[in-house]
């Protein structure tokens, strides 16, 4: 319905007469509206994504048209993914804005607040447009241009002499934040190279350790939307694996009568939308959820069938009862006896809960029965000692309720996760690299990788070249400024090399940084287990598919992207290329075109490959008179299964069958004496990917890896525990972990929308501690780890759980006067100073300052405050079995003292490393049984070839 | 056809995914927003909630900001859209002060009003509004209220929902189901410059330009020297005052005030702001104070003059003798600071270059429109009667000076319509407003004769009725001052600026600055001293403390925190 402005007589005259400009000019034919009036719809269709044009918002006024080519990507900002619409204008061939993508079937056309962010960072002025390399010593803050050519030539010679003295455990390739499927595996492998490090053990490993030991599967993805009741020990309506993927379809479930019940000892937006907030003391998680397990055993809510067929509750009998008969009576009943301490009241007096609520949600969850959904993110997993315990407790819940993979239940993450296939699968690696997965963690269930410097340090090892990817350890790790001692350290990192958007605090430290694109910059292929589906996307660089849909012929992303930004994709095969340039270490024939002979391959060729193998997407395809590629590039997405529930029903594969015995009374599958599946309902089943195939209540493999306690689900009192704490003394525990809906780690910093709404981090603290410690809202107060402290203002809140304090990890983030400008929005400026013998003072000398750019708004910033950088003044805190970085810690508050400023930290890395030797002492070292390093049945990372699994000396039978 | 919006707060996560999508489809600045979402936390632990309130442009069906817009830069759509076109607006900030819900802000790109148009641009086309389309949990409806079969018509005819302030009468169309009233009622909470996650230290909008002066200061900071605390002291300080209105103190929440607040909120159950936008500091500051001033001069000297003239020939015994110097004086004083009156208001724009379309693009409904050719045809009047005097036309001096008269009135007053239009100040609500500008008018004009007298003798009698007129006008002014500050205000919000101006923050200023400076110690003086010299100071005192009233009167009422 066009609105016409009629003017009054004296404006007609008035304009007619060029007083005043004329505002009634005729603006051209009006755009057809898409729809009748009142009826609106969502986005464009797709017969026009080609040639879309829209009124510019801005131009309104005059009826200003834009016309746009609508090309798919995803999100880089967190790992869902989510699906995004580029709007490149066709007139400058800029992306204008983000929208969703309504094809992408996890985040269907919908997003959190960091989607249409994402072009604040393509817009970012002091973003990295050109390779830089180092002049004068790592870490001086002085940077030259130079070619890529000259880069890769000078890291692909570096490498390959390494190679070829046989020095593959000196390449190490860090990341933070993957984006893809298997892309980095394949090239490591291709080298031959142990050289995978993560994020991973900073992160979720805690989780992924309890979870994996039930049923061989590292993560859960629960069908929120089908649910009945959900339980989350994590923040999913704001933050988390998948946030905006769940947090619709925790709403869905809620919408259609799911309650939702959250433990956090703060009070999270997702706590705030809960039915029950449950503000548990971290650490005791465990314990609240034995006690839910005891209420659903003693009042029969558990769901027999599933337990008596997929528990291996046979083995626990027999391990650990002999007293009773193997019966699945006998097994309930051994179970109320293992946990008869978890009372209500046991809860209560360790967590906070309320008895009465333990009760009340004990019996929902037992209702609930198969449409029990629940998630462990981060959280008391990633914070305590133990954490793992969290989700192990947590999943035996899912067992007792039969909610493993049904509908409005729990399924194990790979159920719906796409394996995609490649062109070409190089062998495994032979090589072991100790730095990474060292004997002292047999049962880490990623990289050791936060321990790295503390390695280094030890002369366990040294690091040739050192990629860093999408990673800033110095900022986002604990014990930042141990990372800053061994990158400057030129003997034990030869070359390091920070593959990155934008400037971070890890690469200030860097021999090169060499710039890459950003979410509509670069190709990664995406699948995550967003619900209970299966799903591919496909992150592809808009402007490139622009300019192939206008005819251009485009071999190089970076053709496209501004300055000379790369993608990885094409660094790797440019690079492994280059390493071996006459193929005799033989990385080149996995670099090779599966489409054209001998010729390198294209990333369209790798993507192309992908596609025509994946189920469905030919057929599909096809419908639309398409390459399985263009379809991709079309659409960004495509659901392999539209409903994925219950694959451990799964019938084993006749051609598997050959061979097989089955043992009668447990109904296992055997070939060659090992299970390797059940038979159910007269089927053999696959089961779970665990020895038993089955769900794991009992697990020979922690009483085999020297930690017998822990054979079934217990509870661990963590680091932190109350009884740790001297109240008298100031002592609180620390939550450090919590993610904010608008930020990300180091990776939102270049976005001023996002910045604007969210740029400190006060702790919190509540009302009635404050009192105690006769300190009000906003005052200065020193939180002191065991190896420094930091100086932050105080958020005096009712939200958080007395005796609690927190602090999010998002903010304070720094640069020092000699760095290069950058991410304007959220860098303080700080000196840094070091007595040279461990002692490192930071101090931030100007927060937020507003200043001239190529964008307007660097000028008009309005907030000042920067936040503060605790995760430096962190000890490292390994979990001696899952490797997890235990990231809550014991805090000693006081006032400021006179002297200190805001953002005032001080550390000694020296204490550091003594905390290390302390935590290192708690584990209990390789080898298990048979010389192994490892469980041969755990995933790895990067797993190595076979014979590496075994420590000097190779596989030793028992005597 | 009336498109609206249903917030569904059942569902609303408090992400800012709309926020962010609204910048990023409409490019809007940093600092301002169309769309935000306010959280505000309540409760005593463990029972306490963080709630989460879309807030925006209510699209209401009578909306103040398009009556009061003097040139049809705002407009309602036949669709129920309250949509805009900056390249009309003037930067008036006018319809900032009649919204009720704080919608509006100045575009620091384009130095023009702006705000949430249910992004008009789209829905033209058939698209839905950013906000709607990137919700993850779709939380936010739209949609033809009018159409039984819409979903937004069958949401609302299925739940119970509110609006924000339905006593303003504007009829907003965007409900809330589950509307939280301590987030939705804006003095439920205090408002701050420091929020969980953010601050504000610099202005935003109109007064982004404060922050870009820092900018472009460029200091070189000696890193050994400087000691965060004290330069975040010294800038916040300054720039505080700096942003909220360019005068010392005026920072528009008062810091020091919020945080008291804050330790009041923290020690009982109170609701509180978790999650807030910046301020957008004080709009019309001291050329709208200024403004009235010059203007009831201008309309003061004449209107003295009339009634001089009409009591001179309206008995025959005339008891006074109106000299030449004083019709002289009310001729060149009323021109020229009506002349000042015009400059200061455009001055005052944002977009000043523009200010000629008050006149040619009138929006008759205005009082700005009404003002300004009210200004424009008595500055003619004036001069037309100058020019009589001049030329002695006798005939059209009698004439013209009792039409002039009539728009001195009008000019004297017109602004208490206009700010009566300003329906976001409930102080400005007052119907004694239009007695207080008359009054101050006369004073004024009193007082400017006064001022004259002191250097050019303008007649005894004269001086006798100009005398009376100041002593009964401030009589007037003090008993309509207490009028206003004690029985008429109906509301919270006009209730709390009352006491700002008699016991809060203003009352120095009130008290010395406008009662004892303006009121009584010139009327003491006028009463018991004859010395033309004492009278000419006492008129200046008079003016001085008009201006700080009218400064009192403007500035406080934009203290109260709209959202």
């Amino acid at each position: 319905m066009a609105y016409k402005h009629k003017p009054t007589f004296i404006e007609k005259l008035a304009e007619s007469v060029g007083l005043i400009p004329d505002l009634h000019e005729d603006y051209g034919t009006e755009i057809p509206s898409l729809t009748e009036p009142g009826d609106l719809t969502k986005f464009p269709p797709p017969e026009q994504w080609d040639d879309w044009t829209e009124y510019e918002a801005k131009g309104w006024g005059k009826k200003e048209k834009k016309t746009y080519s609508i090309v798919p990507t995803t999100c880089f900002n967190c790992e869902s993914a989510c699906g995004l619409l580029a709007y490149i204008d066709k007139k400058d061939n800029s992306v204008r804005k983000f929208e969703g993508n309504p094809y992408h079937p996890a985040s269907r056309g919908r997003n959190c607040a960091k989607g249409p962010a994402t072009v604040n960072q393509l817009t970012d002025p002091d973003r990295i447009l050109y390779p830089q390399k180092r002049v004068g010593k790592r870490g001086d803050g002085k940077w030259e241009r130079v070619s890529w050519d000259a880069a890769l030539d000078d890291i692909a010679a570096r490498m390959r002499k390494a190679l070829q003295e046989k020095r593959n455990n000196e390449i190490a390739y860090h990341v933070g934040r993957p984006g893809h499927e298997g892309y980095m595996d394949r090239v490591l492998k291709a080298w031959n190279v142990d050289g995978h490090n993560s994020h991973t053990n900073v992160c979720s490993s805690g989780a992924r350790f309890g979870y994996n030991l039930w049923h061989g599967y590292d993560r859960p993805s629960p069908d929120h939307a089908n649910s009945d009741f959900i339980l989350l020990i994590s923040a999913h309506l704001e933050s988390g694996h998948y946030f905006n993927p769940h947090a619709q379809r925790i709403m869905e479930g809620m919408m259609n009568g799911a309650k939702l019940a959250v433990m956090d000892p703060r009070l999270s937006n997702t706590a705030s939308m809960a039915d029950y907030w449950m503000p548990t003391y971290p650490g005791t998680e465990a314990a609240l959820m034995l006690a839910f397990a005891k209420i659903i055993l003693e009042e029969e809510l558990y769901d027999r069938k599933f337990m008596e067929t997929w528990v291996n509750w046979r083995e626990f009998l027999r391990a650990k009862r002999t007293d009773l008969d193997v019966t699945f009576e006998n097994y309930i009943k051994a179970m109320i006896e293992a946990y008869a301490e978890y009372t209500p009241e046991f809860a209560e007096s360790e967590s906070g809960v309320k008895k009465e609520m333990v009760v009340d949600i004990a019996r929902r969850i037992g209702r609930a029965g198969s449409r029990f959904a629940a998630h462990n993110w981060r959280s008391a997993s990633s914070g305590n000692l133990g954490g793992w315990a969290v989700s192990r407790t947590l999943h035996f819940l899912n067992v007792l309720t039969g909610s493993v993979g049904t509908v409005g239940g729990t399924s194990p993450s790979s159920w719906n996760k796409y394996k995609p296939k490649f062109f070409d699968n190089p062998p495994a690696q032979k090589f072991w690299n100790e730095l990474h997965f060292p004997n002292e963690y047999p049962l880490a269930f990623f990289e050791m990788s936060f321990l790295l410097p503390h390695f280094l340090k030890e002369g366990r090892g040294k690091l040739d070249t050192y990629f860093t990817r999408v990673f800033n350890p110095v900022w986002t790790y604990p014990d930042g400024f141990s990372w800053i001692e061994a990158l400057s350290d030129h003997d034990k990192i030869g070359m390091h090399i920070a593959l990155t958007p934008t400037w971070n605090e890890t690469s200030y430290f860097a021999d090169y940084v060499l710039p890459m694109g950003l979410a509509s910059e670069r190709h990664d292929l995406n699948s995550y287990e967003t619900h209970g589906a299966v799903w591919i996307a496909f992150r592809q660089p808009v402007l490139r598919e622009a300019a192939r849909r206008r005819g251009e012929k485009i071999e190089h992303t970076y053709e496209t992207n501004p300055g000379e930004v790369w993608e990885e994709d094409e660094f790797w095969i440019e690079l492994s290329w280059r390493i071996d340039p006459d193929g005799s270490l033989g990385i080149r024939e996995h670099f090779k075109s599966p489409y054209r002979k001998d010729e390198k391959i294209n990333v369209d060729e790798y993507y192309q490959y992908i596609f025509e193998h994946t189920e469905g997407l030919p057929e599909k395809a096809k419908e639309h008179n398409m390459t399985p590629l263009d379809y991709m590039k079309k659409f960004g997405a495509f659901e392999v299964e539209h409903t994925a529930y219950e694959k451990h029903l799964n019938v084993i594969p006749d051609a598997d069958m050959q061979g097989t015995t089955v043992n009668e009374e447990t109904q296992q599958v055997l070939k060659d004496g090992k299970p390797i599946g059940l038979m159910v309902d007269g089927k053999p089943r696959v089961g779970f990917p665990t020895p038993s195939r089955q769900q794991e209540f009992f697990s020979q493999t922690m009483i085999d890896w020297k930690w017998p306690e822990y054979d079934i689900p217990t509870y661990i009192k963590s680091h932190i525990h109350e009884e740790n704490m001297d109240r008298s003394k100031g002592d609180f525990p620390l939550v450090p972990t919590f993610r904010l809906p608008v930020l990300i780690h180091s990776r939102s910093g270049n976005s001023k929308w996002l910045n604007e709404i969210a740029n400190r981090n006060p702790v919190w603290m509540h009302t009635s501690d404050a009192k105690n410690m006769g300190i009000r809202n906003d005052d200065l107060i020193r939180i002191n780890t065991d190896i420094g402290y930091f100086i932050d203002k105080v958020w005096v809140t009712e939200g958080m759980k007395p005796g609690i304090v927190a602090c999010s990890h998002h903010i304070g983030r720094w640069k020092r006067p000699q760095d290069e400008t950058n991410n304007r929005w959220a860098m303080n400026t700080v000196k840094i100073d070091t007595d040279g013998d461990g002692k490192w003072k930071m101090k931030t000398i100007q927060g937020i300052t507003p200043s001239n750019s190529d964008d307007p708004d660097t000028a008009r910033i309005f907030w000042q405050d920067g936040g503060v950088h605790q995760n430096i003044t962190f000890p490292v805190h390994p979990d001696p079995i899952s490797g997890m970085h235990c990231w809550h810690q014991k805090v000693r508050i006081e006032k400021a003292r006179p002297g200190d400023s805001y953002g005032d930290v001080s550390v000694d890395t020296n204490k550091s490393f003594e905390v290390y030797q302390d935590w290192l002492k708690l584990t209990r070292p390789a080898p298990g049984p048979n010389n192994e390093r490892r469980p041969l049945w755990f995933p790895r990372a990067l797993k190595p070839s076979s014979e590496q699994f075994f420590m000097e000396g190779g596989p030793k039978k028992k005597e | 056809m009336n498109y609206g919006f249903v917030i569904d707060n059942r569902k609303c996560i408090g992400c800012h995914a709309c926020t962010v999508a609204c910048k990023s489809e409409h490019d809007v600045p940093i600092g301002v927003n169309r769309t935000f979402v306010k959280q505000v936390e309540k409760g005593v632990f463990p029972d306490t909630q963080r709630m989460f309130s879309v807030l925006r442009c209510n699209h209401c069906e009578d909306a103040p900001c398009v009556t009061i817009c003097p040139v049809t830069a705002l407009y309602t759509r036949e669709d129920g859209i309250v949509d805009f076109n900056n390249n009309r607006c003037i930067g008036c900030k006018s319809c900032m002060q009649a919204c009720p819900y704080d919608a509006l802000y100045i575009d620091p790109e384009t130095s023009t009003a702006a705000k949430c148009n249910y992004c008009a641009h789209r829905v033209d086309i058939g698209l839905e509004p950013a906000c709607v389309n990137i919700c993850p949990e779709e939380a936010i409806v739209s949609g033809d209220l009018d159409n039984p079969e819409s979903k937004i018509a069958k949401t609302l005819g299925r739940h119970q929902v509110t609006v924000r302030k339905p006593e303003k009468n504007t009829k907003p169309n965007l409900y809330y189901i589950d509307g939280d009233l301590g987030s939705l009622t804006p003095n439920e909470t205090v408002k701050g410059d420091q929020t969980l996650w953010g601050s504000q230290s610099r202005g935003v909008g109109h007064y982004a330009k404060y922050a870009e002066k820092v900018a472009n200061k460029n200091k070189q900071i000696d890193y050994d020297q400087v000691n965060l605390q004290t330069m975040l002291k010294e800038k916040v300080g300054d720039t505080v005052a700096t942003w909220a209105g360019g005068e010392g103190e005026s920072c528009a929440s008062g810091r020091s005030s919020a945080d008291n607040h804050l330790d009041k909120a923290l020690k009982s159950n109170d609701a509180r702001r978790v999650y807030d936008t910046p301020d957008k500091g004080i709009l019309w500051g001291w050329e709208v104070s200024g403004y009235v001033l010059t203007k009831a001069i201008s309309a003061g000297v004449m209107l003295l003059l009339v009634i001089g003239y009409f009591l001179n020939s309206a008995f025959s015994h005339p008891f006074m003798t109106i000299r030449i110097e004083a019709i002289w004086t009310a001729i060149i004083l009323g021109l020229v600071f009506l002349g000042a009156t015009g400059a200061l208001l455009v001055k005052d724009l944002d977009q000043p270059k523009r200010f000629v379309y008050v006149l040619l693009r009138p929006q008759w409904n205005s009082w700005l429109v009404k003002g300004g050719y009210s200004i424009t045809i008595y500055g003619a009047l004036i001069s037309l009667f100058g020019l009589a005097i001049y030329m002695e036309w006798t005939l059209v001096a009698q004439v013209t000076i009792y039409i002039t008269g009539f728009f001195a009135v009008i000019v004297a007053i017109y602004t208490a319509f206009l700010f009566a239009q300003a329906k976001g100040r409930d102080f400005w609500q007052s119907p004694t407003l239009v007695f207080h500008m008359l009054i101050h008018s006369f004073m004024a004009g009193a007082a400017a004769y006064m001022m004259v007298d002191a250097f050019i003798e303008i007649g005894i009698s004269w001086n006798y009725f100009v005398n009376m007129v100041m002593k009964v006008a401030i009589i007037a002014n003090l008993f309509l001052v207490l009028i206003e500050l004690t029985i008429t205000h109906p509301t919270t919000d006009a209730k709390e600026v009352a006491h700002m101006i008699v016991k809060g923050r203003y009352k120095m200023l009130f008290w010395f600055g406008s009662i004892i400076t303006g009121n009584i110690i010139p009327f003491l003086l006028v009463l018991f001293v004859e010395n033309t010299w004492v009278t000419g100071f006492a008129g200046l005192l008079v003016l001085i403390g008009i201006y700080f009233t009218e400064k009192i009167w403007i500035e406080a009422p934009q203290r109260i925190v709209l959202t």
